[in-house]
């Protein structure tokens, strides 16, 4: 087995196994810490893929900046076992039947999967390299690059709406 | 393309407007007439003017459909502008900052309205949902406001996961984003395209709160300030089921047969769910909104027909729910008490804007001579012909029936219940007039839908 198909079980099994994790530890930090495990596995595949810079950016976004904010909260929240409200048994089995219908769903259409996704290839192809990427996305998807800086301004504007000050005259 | 550049610009215009003046009612006076260059703008490029020339890769692409629906949605914006501005400038600050996340709501709107790329889709949607959260929780005093916004956020947020994973489903599949590379590859059904057209449907349906996805919509709504309960029940409502028709009839237009009967269930579910449970609300705001959901059944027969009736149905549909809510929305926004026994006499008081607010409670319910009546006949047409489940235009005519009862209770209250005094409501002359001529249009409407309809291409 190469060392390429090797490192994707390897990184296959450990995210896998991270996200059950998160799901099924009891504390809420235990969950965010075993999430950081989760997007470092992803970041792997990017790297096998050859796609450094969507694996940097995601450690760096995503495990670095976003886990540490959901810290923040954890920790300001004081959650812990005791805290946690107890939860309807009717809402618990409501939300076994769903989520196992969408698992069914999900399972009964992917077992008839051929497996031929094209277009990914391991450790080769430069689509994935910083120089192709931002070709790509300053000629091909330049118009949803562009409008999408609307939406991080309306964001922006809505963040600061909710986080000013209610009676403030903005005198000070 | 000129809607959504220019709308994007004026949104930004409206923050500098509340950091020039601190009179509240000139963000108001800017509003309008930013509303109105949008549809000059707009029907320019209907006309074949364009003032950006922008090249994207066929990912927007405007007809006749998508410039007719602006047309419509810029339209709605400006009479919701003239009844509720008054509203909306009571805030006591950031009334600039509230109108420009309008404005940039109508830039998404008008990027969903020609999109031709799942991309275009999923930023178009975002740039719509986000504000609205923001929206939602603007009554930051008010716990109910705090509430529906946190619902309306993470609901909202999970709807969208569901999307993206059927994007990402989709892209799997044909290997791209754009809308005829899917409907090329949707000859036959694969496991991960109906997985992708599942998840879309899911989320699709939540945006247009359907049921069974149409928990969040009673609550938000009636959280929210009324204000902006009208916006998210008419404007952006219409704007998510346009998304719904195109993406399906783009994308998924040749396997028509198989998603079907998926739609029909979903629209005979909301429309039971919507009709059924107005009728034992108290509340009005509450009502309209069950109200909303089983109008949204109606419409959801448009994209299970999908043909030219159903186009044409939609895009009148849109107006004359549009404008009926919005004219009701405006006069409920002026109570404090939003039970209907608060409306108890409210002719006497008020004849003319009662008068207003009377034909567009009819529009509303389908009667005939104002746009509702013919909105539903395009909806019923289109089901009709298109032959498979009779069934269903049965099913919601009676439904239809069903929704007069609760519609009436609100008329009975305006006419024919003893007065109940209320002092802290006023209505101003301009804005009886704005309701009758609104309350007018919508009998043009419903007299002449062509005079709409001529304009689109079909």
């Amino acid at each position: 087995m190469p060392v390429a198909e090797l490192l994707f079980w390897f990184l296959t099994g450990l995210s896998l196994f991270g996200a059950l994790m998160v799901v099924f530890s009891k504390n809420p930090v235990h969950s965010v810490l075993w999430l950081i495990v989760v997007f470092f596995a992803i970041s792997g595949h990017y790297i096998l893929m050859n796609a450094q810079f969507l694996a940097i950016v995601n450690l760096i976004v995503y495990a670095g900046a976003i886990m540490v904010l959901f810290l923040f909260v954890i920790m300001l929240m004081n959650m812990n076992t005791e805290s946690e409200p107890q939860k309807n048994r009717w809402l618990r089995l409501a939300a076994i039947v769903s989520g196992g219908s969408l698992l069914l769903i999900l399972v009964a259409a992917l077992k008839d999967n051929k497996g031929s996704i094209s277009g990914v290839s391991d450790l080769e192809g430069g689509i994935g390299l910083i120089q192709n990427l931002g070709k790509v996305l300053f000629t091909d998807y330049v118009i949803p690059f562009e409008i999408s800086s609307v939406l991080f301004l309306s964001a922006m504007v809505g963040a600061v709406i909710l986080g000013r000050k209610e009676s403030a005259n903005l005198k000070s | 393309m000129n809607v959504i550049i220019l709308s994007a610009i004026w949104g930004v215009l409206m923050m500098y407007v509340g950091f020039i003046t601190k009179n509240k009612n000139v963000p108001t006076y800017v509003a309008i007439a930013g509303i109105i260059l949008l549809l000059v703008v707009n029907w320019m490029e209907y006309l074949g003017m364009f003032f950006f020339n922008v090249d994207t890769k066929g990912m927007l692409e405007y007809d006749s459909f998508s410039l007719i629906f602006n047309q419509v949605i810029l339209f709605s914006t400006l009479v919701y502008f003239l009844l509720s501005g008054s509203q909306v400038s009571s805030f006591k600050n950031n009334v600039s900052d509230l109108y420009a996340l309008i404005f940039f709501i109508i830039t998404g709107i008008s990027v969903v309205a020609g999109f031709k790329s799942l991309l275009m889709l999923f930023i178009g949607i975002e740039i719509i949902s986000i504000p609205l959260y923001v929206l939602a929780g603007s009554e930051k005093s008010n716990l109910k406001s705090n509430e529906a916004a946190l619902k309306y956020f993470l609901m909202g947020a999970f709807s969208t996961g569901l999307m993206l994973m059927g994007i990402a489903f989709l892209y799997g599949n044909a290997g791209t984003f754009m809308l005829e590379g899917i409907q090329i590859g949707a000859t036959e059904i694969t496991p991960m395209l109906s997985i992708g057209l599942i998840l879309l449907l899911c989320s699709m349906s939540f945006k247009v709160s359907a049921a069974p996805f149409h928990f969040w919509t009673p609550d938000v709504y009636d959280g929210s300030p009324t204000v902006f309960t009208s916006f998210m029940a008419t404007i952006v409502k219409s704007a998510a089921f346009f998304a719904f028709f195109k993406l399906f009839q783009n994308a998924f237009g040749n396997i028509r047969e198989e998603w079907g009967i998926l739609v029909a269930i979903i629209a005979v579910f909301t429309l039971l769910i919507g009709n059924i449970t107005a009728v034992f609300q108290q509340s009005f705001k509450r009502m309209l909104s069950y109200s909303s959901i089983a109008q949204a059944g109606f419409m959801l027969l448009g994209v299970f027909a999908m043909n030219s009736f159903a186009k044409q149905g939609l895009i009148l549909y849109f107006a004359a729910y549009s404008l009926a809510t919005i004219g009701i929305f405006a006069v409920l926004a002026k109570f404090k008490d939003h039970s209907i026994e608060a409306f108890n006499g409210f002719a006497k008081q008020y004849p003319l804007v009662a008068l207003g607010m009377l034909i567009c409670i009819l529009s509303l319910a389908g009667i005939p001579l104002t746009a509702g009546f013919f909105a539903k006949y395009y909806m019923l047409l289109g089901v009709i012909e298109h032959g498979n489940m009779i069934w269903l235009a049965i099913f919601a005519v009676i439904c239809a029936a069903v929704s007069v009862y609760y519609y009436f209770r609100v008329v009975q209250a305006i006419y024919f219940k003893e007065t109940t005094i209320q002092a802290d409501v006023t209505f101003s002359k301009p804005f009886a007039y704005i309701m009758l001529a609104n309350a007018g249009l919508i009998i043009v409407l419903g007299i002449h839908p062509d005079w709409l309809l001529s304009y689109l291409n079909i």
